[in-house]
């Protein structure tokens, strides 16, 4: 049994679904379903479509280069049955598919933590941009005023202390 | 039930579309032009033996719309339009393949699309004589 590749939304193909079509130049497009046929004799671009893994891959949506991906591919290359060998590979897709799928999942956990950093970021923004609808601009208003004249108050004072000191210290500086 | 069915019309008015869309008239692939681009192919397209039944006898051919032109000043004209400016720009990024979509299924790396300059190919009037 075969399971296929669609070609425009490149999700499995099971016997008994899907349509072909085979351009005057012998390639073979295989679809999934009259969806993915529709659009492709729409000569819609897949990698342009949302709903398509193309797209999905292009835009940096889902992880695109691994060495994981490696593995399952069309190889070409004719293989004596092996018992032992058969058995072996099964253990290893097994172990394959896991790898592969924590790294996918990291991938798409990572993207979304930026977009969480800029989200934090962009809240921040909007409450100090905004924060007259919180606290009221007016709110303690009086007592900072009290506040202010009390300190004027003083340095006026200080002002009136320091004069003479500085004084002082020009004329040690001429008898000098 | 009585009375007659339900006669409203849905998808009206785009017969000529669909009409366009069938694979009888299909046209061209972007993955076919870019095998056309190739030098070897390109020359042989561009300097076609006279046939009657194509447009202007297959004398002038754009090579990125895949289309003929009855003559020169159609096809100079036809360099400067939308339609063909649309086209380079589409084939300024790889085309799309069978392996791409296999490779988007996770059967092997999937390496974005490379980026490349296209230019039309030159007026007839400015080319050479032979």
């Amino acid at each position: 049994m075969r399971i296929d590749t669609c070609y425009f939304c490149s999700s499995r193909i099971y016997p008994g679904h899907g349509i072909q079509f085979v351009r005057n130049d012998c390639k073979i497009f295989k679809f999934c379903r009259s969806k993915c046929h529709k659009a492709f004799k729409r000569k819609k671009n897949p990698r342009k479509v949302k709903w398509t893994k193309a797209y999905r891959k292009t835009v940096g949506k889902e992880l695109a280069i691994d060495p994981s991906f490696e593995f399952e591919r069309r190889r070409n290359v004719p293989l004596k049955y092996d018992r032992e060998f058969w058995q072996k590979t099964v253990e290893a897709i097994k172990k394959v598919e896991d790898i592969k799928l924590k790294r996918q999942n990291t991938f798409i956990m990572q993207r979304l933590r930026k977009g969480r950093e800029l989200e934090t970021k962009r809240d921040i923004k909007e409450v100090q941009r905004d924060l007259s609808l919180i606290r009221s601009p007016a709110a303690g208003l009086r007592e900072r005023e009290e506040l202010e004249d009390s300190i004027v108050e003083e340095v006026h004072d200080s002002d009136e202390e320091m004069d003479p000191d500085e004084d002082d210290a020009r004329m040690e500086v001429a008898v000098n | 039930m009585p009375g007659p069915y339900k006669r409203k019309k849905y998808h009206f008015g785009d017969t000529h579309l669909k009409k366009r869309w069938r694979t009888k008239r299909r046209k061209k692939d972007l993955d076919e032009i870019n095998e056309d681009l190739k030098p070897e192919k390109a020359a042989q397209l561009l300097d076609q033996e006279v046939d009657l039944d194509k447009p202007g006898d297959a004398q002038f051919y754009c090579l990125h719309c895949a289309r003929y032109f009855i003559d020169e000043t159609a096809m100079n004209d036809h360099f400067r339009t939308k339609v063909h400016k649309r086209r380079m720009k589409a084939l300024e990024t790889e085309p799309y393949t069978i392996e791409e979509s296999e490779k988007a299924a996770g059967h092997g790396s999937f390496v974005p699309a490379k980026k490349r300059k296209m230019e039309t190919q030159q007026p007839l009037s400015e080319e050479p004589p032979p």
